[in-house]
C-alpha cells in the first residue's frame, strides 16, 4: 500500500482521485506542490476566495452569537461589495430556518475501508423532531443544477458521514439516513437553499461506492495512477504543466461551471497555523 | 502486576491505578521522564471515548504542538474508535483562534485604529519584517543600538522575544526595559541599549495598533486581558470543550497556566501532566513553578515513579549524576555512589581523550557504525551537541555518509532563501524589474540563467551575461542573443541561445501587475517557462516543491502587507526580496522535512531532542567539555530570568545567580537527556573545540568526578 495508514481520506482528496488518479498520486503520495496559476485572472480568483472565506466568518460569528451591529459594522467596511448583499440574503433566508441545536464548523469521523473520513461541515443543525440538517454556504454566482449537487462527492460523504457519526452530535440517540437533509445555500441568490435528502437505499449505495474506492485507491501500485482521459478537467489543474496539458490558467467564469472551488484561503481560517513559539 | 489493556499494552501497576480513577475525576499526574505518563495519556484519552465522550468535547492543551503527536497518533491507529476529533491547542493557538472568532467584539478595546476592519494576523516572519521596517531607521539614522557588534536579525528577534514574554508572563510592555535595566550591574553602556530596547518595543507595539497588525503578543494580550473574561468566549469555550488532559505543562507559560487553573473547574474531567526535572523551554519562558501549581486544582495527585526508560546501569550513572552536580550547587544529596562497573557499563568513552574535534567525528561515526553492526536499530540512536552549528552537522554527516550509515538531521542544510531554485526565480525577478534598483550582479544572474536553461553551465552562461546582460540600467537588461558575438554564440551554442531568447522574450513582456504580484509572476514564469522541455525545472518535482513553498512566502507576505492604513509608499514585491537579501525572511525549511525519517541516526541540538520526548537506547553527548552545555545564549537585549514571573523587582542579577543558573542548566539538561535513555551515553570529548580553543567545562568535571568517586567506592 502506497498511503500510510494513518492516510486520512476527505471530499477533496477523494474529489481529486476521481477527476484524476494521478493529481491524486502527485499530491497525496509524492506530496508534490507545483507552482501555478489556477486561473489566468489569478488577483480576481484570490479576492474571490478571500471574500467567500469572510462571508463564512461572518456566519460562524453569526452563529456563535456575536452582536448583530458588529457584525454589520464588519460588513461595511467590507472591501467587496458583494460581501454586503450576500449578508443581507442570509439574514433575510437562513435565520428563519435555523431550529435546533447548531453544530458551528463541526467535523465528523467514520471508518472506511480501515481508513479514516473526515467531513467538515460549515453547520449540522439537529432539529427538535429529529431531523439532522447539514448547511453548506456556497458564494459561487452560479447555481447549479440538484443532480449534479446530489453527485458530488461532497454531498454523498457529507451525508454518508454524518448517517454513520452523527450520534456524537444527539447524544447517542440513533441516527438513520432517513434524518438526514443536505442544504447547500448559494448567497448571492436571494432564493430558498437546495434541498438534498437522504435515505437508506442511498446510504448503502454510498457505503460500497467508498469502500470500493479506497481499496481501489490503496491497492494500486504507484505506476497505475493514470492521468485523466478528460483533459478539460486539466483546465484548473495547477499540474497541468508538469503532465504536458497546457501551461496557462484556465478562466475564470468557466471554473464557476466546473467542480472546482478556490483553494488556499483556508487559511483564513485555520487558527492553528501558527503562534506557537518554535523550541 | 502487569496486566494486559485491550489485549494491546501491558500496564504498569501505576497506569492501572490512574485508568480506575474515574473520568469525571480532575487528576494531577506528576512523575520524571520514562515514567510512562503520556502513555498513561494517550489510554486515558481512549477511556474517555470508549466511556461514549464525543472526542469532539476533549481539548488536548499542550506547550508546543509535536507534543500532541502521540495523542494523534493513538487515534490514528483506531481509525473507528472516534466519531469526531479532538480539538489539540497551544496557548498561541487558542488566543489566535479566539481573538479571529471574536474579533467583532474585542476590537473595540483592542486598541486598533480600525476596529470595524479586520486585523492581520503576523507570523514569526512577517513580525519580523515589521520590526526591522520599524528599527532599521533608528539604527542606521538615530544611532540605537550603537554599542553592540551583533547581526541586526537577532536584533529584531530578540525585541519580538521580549514582546512575547511580557504577554506570556503577564506584565505591561512598559516594563520590559526597567525590568532589564534594575537587574543590570555591568557597563552603563548597556543601560543605553535596555532604553533603546523600550523604545523600539513602543514603536512596533504603536505601529501594529495604527495598522490592524497583530502579532503573537497582541494577540495573547487580547485573548487574556478582553476575551478571556468575555461571556460569550468564555461560554463558547467551556461549552465545546468538556474535557482536558493538558500534557507537559511544567513547558508551558504561566499565563497558560493562570488560564488552565481558571477554566479547570468547569471541566468534567480532567488529567493534567507534569514532568518533574523538566521545563526545558525555561528560555521561551516555560515555568515549571506555575505549573506544578495546578496540583492544588485537581482533585486527586497522581505520581509516576517507576523508571521504564533506564537500564539499572544507566539509573545507578543518572544518581551518580544528579549527586554531583548537587554536590557541585553546594547542595547535599542523599543519593548513594553509584558502582563504578555499573557507571563504566552506561558510559562509553574513547580510550584516549582525542585532542582535535575531527577526531571525535571519527570515533562517534566509528562507534555508531559498530553499534549498527551489533544489531542496534540506527532509529535507536541520537547523536546530540548543545548546539548543532553547520560546520558540526556537514562533519558528521560526511564521517556518516563514508560509513553508511543512514541519518537525518533536526533540519535541512539551507534555509529556503539559499535554496538554488529560490536564489534563481528571484534573481530573473530582480533582472526583470530594473525599477525596482536591486540590479543583480552579473555571476549571480549567470548563476540563474545556467540553472534555468538546460544544457547550458556555468562558463557558457558567463559568456552570456558578458555580452547579454547590461548592469545597472533603468531599462530591461537582457539583450536578445544576436547581440552576443558570433564567435562567443557558437561557443555557447545555439540551442542554449535559442531557450536564452524565449526566457528572455517572455520576461520582456512583463506587465505593471506583475511587478506588483510577484506570487503571481513567479507561478508564471515557472509553469509557461521553466518547467517546459529546455528549461532546467523541467520535471523536477523538487524544484516545484521548493518554487511552491517561496511563492507561498511572498503570498502571505503580500496579504500581511494589506492593511486598512495603507501601504503604498512600498513596493511589496521588492521589499520582499531585500528582506530576503538580509535574511529577515524566507529563512524557513521546506515543509517536506516534517515527514518522518524511519530508521536513521537523528543529529539534532540536545533541546531539540528533549523536547520530541522520545527515549532511545543509545545517546552521542558530543563536545562535552563545551560550556555551551549550561552557559546562557549571549542575548544582549534580553534576559530570560529577569522577565520571568520569578524575578523580584529589586533584585540584580550578578555573578553568583550566573553560576547558580549554570548548574540549575546543566543538571536539567543532563537529567533529561539520561531520562530519555536506555542503554548506553557515548560521551564525545575533544581536548580543543570546532574552533581551536581548550575544552575543559563543566559536564566534563562532573563526568570525571562521578566515575573518579564510583572507582573510589569499588576499591
Amino acid at each position: 500500500m502506497i498511503l500510510s495508514a494513518d492516510f486520512t481520506f476527505s471530499q477533496s482528496n477523494l474529489q481529486d482521485y476521481r477527476d484524476c488518479p494521478y493529481r491524486f498520486y502527485l499530491r497525496y503520495v509524492l506530496h508534490t506542490r507545483w507552482p501555478a496559476l489556477v486561473v489566468e485572472d489569478a488577483l480576481k480568483f484570490e479576492q474571490r476566495g478571500q471574500s467567500g472565506a469572510r462571508f463564512h466568518r461572518l456566519v460562524q460569528q453569526w452563529l456563535l452569537g456575536v452582536p448583530e451591529d458588529r457584525l454589520h459594522a464588519l460588513v461595511t467596511g467590507d472591501p467587496d461589495p458583494d460581501l454586503g448583499q450576500w449578508w443581507e440574503n442570509f439574514l433575510e433566508a437562513i435565520p428563519p430556518l435555523l431550529d435546533g441545536e447548531r453544530f458551528v464548523e463541526t467535523t465528523l469521523a467514520t471508518n472506511l475501508a480501515g481508513h479514516r473520513a473526515l467531513a467538515k461541515y460549515d453547520l449540522v443543525l439537529v432539529q427538535p423532531d429529529g431531523r439532522l440538517i447539514i448547511y453548506d454556504w456556497k458564494t459561487s454566482q452560479k447555481k447549479p443544477r440538484q443532480d449534479w449537487l446530489e453527485d458530488r462527492v461532497q454531498t454523498r460523504l457529507y451525508q454518508f458521514i454524518l448517517a454513520c457519526s452523527g450520534g456524537v452530535l444527539t447524544n447517542r440517540a440513533m441516527v438513520t439516513p432517513d434524518q438526514i437533509e443536505m442544504r447547500y445555500w448559494f448567497a448571492p441568490n436571494r432564493t430558498a437553499p437546495i434541498t438534498l435528502t437522504y435515505n437508506t437505499d442511498r446510504f448503502e449505495q454510498d457505503r460500497d461506492y467508498f469502500t470500493d474506492l479506497i481499496n481501489e485507491i490503496t491497492d494500486k501500485p504507484a505506476d497505475s495512477f493514470f492521468r485523466t482521459a478528460d483533459e478539460a478537467l486539466c483546465r484548473f489543474c495547477v499540474y497541468r504543466a508538469h503532465c504536458d496539458r497546457g501551461t496557462l490558467g484556465g478562466d475564470l467564469e468557466d471554473l464557476e461551471d466546473s467542480d472546482r472551488q478556490p483553494e488556499g484561503f483556508e487559511d483564513l481560517l485555520d487558527f492553528d497555523q501558527i503562534s506557537e513559539i518554535e523550541f | 502486576m502487569v496486566f494486559e489493556y485491550n489485549c494491546i499494552m501491558a500496564l504498569t501497576p501505576e497506569q492501572t491505578h490512574l485508568l480506575d480513577i474515574s473520568h469525571h475525576a480532575k487528576v494531577f499526574l506528576q512523575g520524571s521522564a520514562g515514567t510512562g505518563k503520556t502513555t498513561g495519556g494517550t489510554l486515558w484519552l481512549k477511556k474517555l471515548i470508549q466511556s461514549g465522550i464525543p472526542a469532539h468535547e476533549i481539548l488536548i492543551f499542550v506547550p508546543q504542538r509535536t507534543l500532541a503527536a502521540p495523542y494523534d497518533r493513538c487515534l490514528q491507529d483506531e481509525p473507528g474508535l472516534a466519531q469526531s476529533l479532538v480539538t489539540t491547542m497551544t496557548l498561541g493557538g487558542l488566543a489566535r483562534r479566539m481573538v479571529e472568532l471574536f474579533w467583532p467584539v474585542v476590537s473595540p478595546a483592542s486598541g486598533v485604529a480600525f476596529p470595524d476592519q479586520p486585523p492581520q494576523f503576523l507570523t514569526l516572519e512577517t513580525a519580523q519584517y515589521y520590526m526591522a521596517h520599524i528599527v532599521l531607521p533608528l539604527i542606521e539614522k538615530e544611532g540605537f543600538f550603537a554599542s553592540l557588534t551583533i547581526n541586526r536579525n537577532r536584533i529584531y528577534s530578540q525585541i519580538l522575544d521580549n514582546l512575547n514574554k511580557a504577554a506570556i508572563v503577564g506584565f505591561p510592555i512598559d516594563e520590559i526595559g526597567p525590568r532589564l535595566k534594575s537587574a543590570w550591574v555591568g557597563e552603563l553602556d548597556q543601560l543605553n541599549v535596555y532604553d533603546d530596547v523600550q523604545e523600539c518595543v513602543n514603536r512596533f507595539r504603536s505601529y501594529c495598533l495604527s495598522h490592524n497588525l497583530l502579532d503573537f503578543s497582541l494577540q495573547v494580550e487580547l485573548f487574556q486581558k478582553h476575551l478571556w473574561s468575555s461571556p460569550l468566549c468564555r461560554n463558547y469555550l467551556t461549552r465545546s470543550y468538556r474535557h482536558l488532559i493538558a500534557d507537559n505543562v511544567e513547558e508551558d507559560t504561566p499565563i497558560s497556566h493562570t488560564i488552565l487553573q481558571e477554566w479547570l473547574p468547569d471541566f468534567d474531567s480532567a488529567l493534567v501532566i507534569f514532568d518533574e526535572d523538566a521545563g526545558y523551554r525555561f528560555f521561551l519562558g516555560a515555568d515549571v513553578e506555575s505549573g506544578l501549581a495546578l496540583r492544588k486544582t485537581c482533585d486527586e495527585q497522581v505520581k509516576f515513579s517507576t523508571q521504564l526508560v533506564n537500564s539499572p546501569e544507566v539509573q545507578a550513572l543518572r544518581t551518580g549524576l544528579q549527586s554531583t552536580i548537587a554536590h557541585l550547587s553546594g547542595n547535599t544529596s542523599t543519593s548513594t555512589i553509584p558502582d563504578f562497573k555499573a557507571v563504566t557499563t552506561a558510559l562509553g568513552t574513547p580510550a584516549e581523550n582525542p585532542r582535535f574535534f575531527p577526531v571525535m567525528i571519527h570515533w562517534v561515526a566509528d562507534q555508531v557504525r559498530q553499534l549498527i553492526d551489533s544489531g542496534a536499530s540506527p532509529g535507536e540512536i541520537v547523536i546530540l551537541a548543545p548546539f548543532m552549528s553547520d560546520v558540526l552537522r556537514f562533519s558528521l554527516a560526511n564521517q556518516l555518509d563514508t560509513l553508511e550509515i543512514p541519518y537525518h538531521s533536526h533540519r535541512p542544510s539551507r534555509p529556503l532563501r539559499d535554496e538554488p531554485t529560490t536564489q534563481t526565480l528571484l534573481t530573473l525577478a530582480s533582472a526583470t524589474f530594473p525599477e525596482w534598483r536591486l540590479f543583480p550582479k552579473r555571476i549571480n544572474l549567470a548563476f540563474a540563467l545556467m540553472q534555468a536553461i538546460d544544457g547550458l553551465d556555468l562558463v557558457r552562461a558567463q559568456l552570456l551575461t558578458a555580452y547579454a546582460y547590461e548592469e545597472q540600467t533603468r531599462e530591461f537588461p537582457l539583450k536578445p542573443f544576436e547581440a552576443v558575438p558570433s564567435e562567443v554564440r557558437d561557443r555557447i551554442t545555439y540551442q542554449a541561445g535559442e531557450r536564452y531568447d524565449r526566457l528572455r522574450d517572455w520576461l520582456a513582456e512583463k506587465t505593471p501587475e506583475d511587478s506588483q504580484n510577484l506570487d503571481f509572476f513567479l507561478n508564471r514564469l515557472f509553469g509557461e517557462v521553466l518547467s517546459q522541455p529546455g528549461y532546467g525545472f523541467n520535471n523536477d518535482l523538487n524544484s516545484a516543491n521548493i518554487a511552491a513553498v517561496l511563492i507561498e512566502s511572498i503570498q502571505k507576505f503580500r496579504w500581511a502587507m494589506d492593511t486598512p492604513a495603507g501601504n503604498n509608499d512600498l513596493s511589496i514585491s521588492k521589499e520582499y526580496i531585500q528582506m530576503v537579501m538580509e535574511g529577515v525572511i524566507a529563512a524557513q525549511y521546506i515543509q517536506s522535512w516534517q515527514q518522518d525519517h524511519q530508521d536513521s541516526v537523528f543529529l539534532a541540538p540536545a533541546y531539540t531532542f528533549l523536547i520530541r520526548n522520545q527515549a532511545v537506547d543509545y545517546q552521542f553527548w558530543l563536545d562535552i567539555g563545551s560550556p555551551s552545555w549550561y552557559q546562557r545564549l549571549d542575548q544582549p537585549l534580553t534576559q530570560p530570568y529577569v522577565l520571568s514571573p520569578q524575578w523580584q523587582p529589586s533584585q540584580t542579577w550578578n555573578a553568583e545567580d550566573e553560576l547558580a543558573a549554570a548548574h540549575e542548566t546543566l543538571s536539567r539538561l543532563s537529567l533529561g537527556l539520561l531520562n530519555r535513555c536506555r542503554k548506553k551515553v557515548f560521551l564525545g570529548p575533544s581536548d580543543m573545540d570546532v574552533s581551536g580553543y581548550e575544552n575543559r567545562g563543566l559536564l566534563l568535571r562532573v563526568f570525571q568526578h562521578v566515575l573518579l568517586e564510583a572507582r573510589r567506592r569499588s576499591r
